[in-house]
């Protein structure tokens, strides 16, 4: 993604007038700013909110979710609440391999091809950095994590019927995953970058 | 002991318990038997408290069930031991762990300790060389026993089995029947049972209660049941050749 992002800026920059080193700067940004936070918790929405709906949901038609009340535990919270931990560790660690890898996809296009050098990718990278991108994107990530691990564990655990209803709610813990992102990506660019 | 009173039981407008009622002593088999589809299993899972009746009353030794908070349920909870008609192993553990799970979770028992009892209860339902197994791995006659190691891991007081036998060769079904006897006799546990196998109630039923229609119609022994003159619960009995030919030879 990072080098296919810097060789459509760097194709369309095309007036002299713009500073090539923007290209490095526009590759910087997006990922910090959207794409390794929004776009890989929507794919993990898809990856990771499927799994959890459809683990959580065949427990739930096989009577194990029963089991564990059975013993006295509260199923819900032993059930969901490592999940919720576990994403907010993992998704984090994800999205930072995501941004250096993106921005290590557009060096290499810096480095193979002659659409920017590597001086003005490098000096774009370190051009005018605002470090509460990085402090935003943290914040989203944090909150994308605990909605995709939750409404996929409720759509999971409250699943009745038999495995044609697991099937329909991985669907839609996959959907309102995605919905639910997308808002609350809207809202919290509001409240912080605004 | 287990007192059930009066309890109604709908599901949307499908009325399943008719203001049943039905007492379930210490130290005996207390069976439950009924055509399938008669609203057994919804009754044992009302008294364990997974579908709330509408109405009623529910006493595990003159503790109320139903009206009691979420955390006292919890306790009560920790007395009982469940065998659920499809086993409901956890999946993602092995046999061992399976048995190991309540032990982890509610015993201060060293590890040697644990694997003590587990080693224990697995013998006693006939396990052997599965320990590292997964129930997707297991007969289903297999997971039912797991399924009863692990009922009894933490010595309950109350034993709830949802068709223990239902699956199982007669010789395992005869072995498990004892098995259930011997532990309730030892330890004093009131242990309640669904089955239709006429087999196991003959076998070792002491109080037994005849479900129809979600209505209890009919409590008695197995020496009582052969001479009852309840229409239905003979219509039931007798379904078979071979026990018309007893009751003729009694
Ligand atoms: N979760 C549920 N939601 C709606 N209806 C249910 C539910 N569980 C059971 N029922 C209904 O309750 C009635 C009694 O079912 P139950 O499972 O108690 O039968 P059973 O006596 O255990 O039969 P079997 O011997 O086949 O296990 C059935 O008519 C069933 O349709
Ligand atoms: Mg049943």
């Amino acid at each position: 993604m990072g080098a296919v992002l810097t060789l459509q800026v760097a194709i369309n920059f095309v007036s002299p007038l713009i500073p090539r080193y923007l290209i490095g700067l526009s590759a910087r940004d997006t990922f910090i700013l959207e794409f390794s936070s929004t776009m890989v918790c929507l794919i993990l929405a898809g990856k990771v909110g499927s799994n959890i709906a459809s683990e959580v949901g065949t427990m739930r038609i096989t009577e194990q979710i029963d089991a564990l009340e059975i013993m006295g535990l509260n199923s819900a919270s032993y059930l969901i609440l490592p999940k919720i931990v576990a994403a907010l560790i993992t998704f984090p660690i994800l999205s930072l391999l995501s941004t250096i890898l993106g921005i290590l996809g557009g060096f290499l296009i810096a480095l193979s091809t002659d659409v920017v050098t590597v001086y003005d990718y490098i000096h774009g990278l370190h051009y005018a950095f605002v470090p509460f991108y990085v402090t935003y994107s943290i914040i989203k990530i944090c909150f994308f994590s605990v909605i995709i691990t939750s409404i996929s564990a409720f759509q999971g655990y409250y699943t009745f019927g038999g495995a044609l209803e697991v099937g329909k709610s991985s669907t839609k813990a996959v959907v309102y995953s995605i919905i639910v992102v997308l808002l609350f990506n809207l809202i919290l660019t509001k409240l912080l970058l605004t | 002991m287990i007192e059930v009173k009066n309890i109604d039981k709908y599901f949307g407008t499908n009325h399943v318990l008719k203001n049943l009622s039905a007492s379930f002593q210490a130290s005996k088999i207390n069976m439950i038997i009924g055509k399938s589809g008669s609203g057994k299993t919804v009754l044992l899972k009302s008294i364990i408290g997974l579908h709330i009746p509408e109405k009623g009353e529910i006493f595990f030794d003159n503790r109320e069930f139903i009206s009691a908070k979420l955390n006292f349920k919890r306790e009560i909870r920790k007395e009982i031991g469940m065998v659920f008609q499809g086993g409901a192993l956890f999946t993602s553990l092995s046999v061992e762990e399976n048995v190991m799970f309540p032990l982890n979770m509610f015993s201060n028992m060293s590890k040697a300790e644990k694997q003590n009892r587990v080693d224990f209860c697995l013998e006693r339902v006939n396990i052997k060389d599965a320990n590292k197994l997964f129930p997707s791995e297991l007969s289903g006659g297999m997971q039912k026993r797991v399924a009863i190691a692990r009922a009894i891991a933490l010595n309950p007081k109350y034993l709830f089995c949802d068709e223990p036998n239902s699956g199982l060769d007669p010789q395992t079904a005869i072995l498990i029947d004892q098995l259930i006897k011997e532990i309730t006799t030892e330890y004093g546990i009131t242990t309640i049972i669904n089955t239709h196998d006429m087999n196991s109630v003959m076998e070792i039923g002491d109080n037994i209660n005849f479900i129809f229609e979600g209505e209890n119609i009919w409590q008695g022994n197995r020496v009582e049941i052969f001479n009852s003159d309840c229409k239905e619960l003979n219509d039931f009995v007798f379904a078979s050749e071979l026990y018309k030919k007893i009751k003729h030879n009694i």
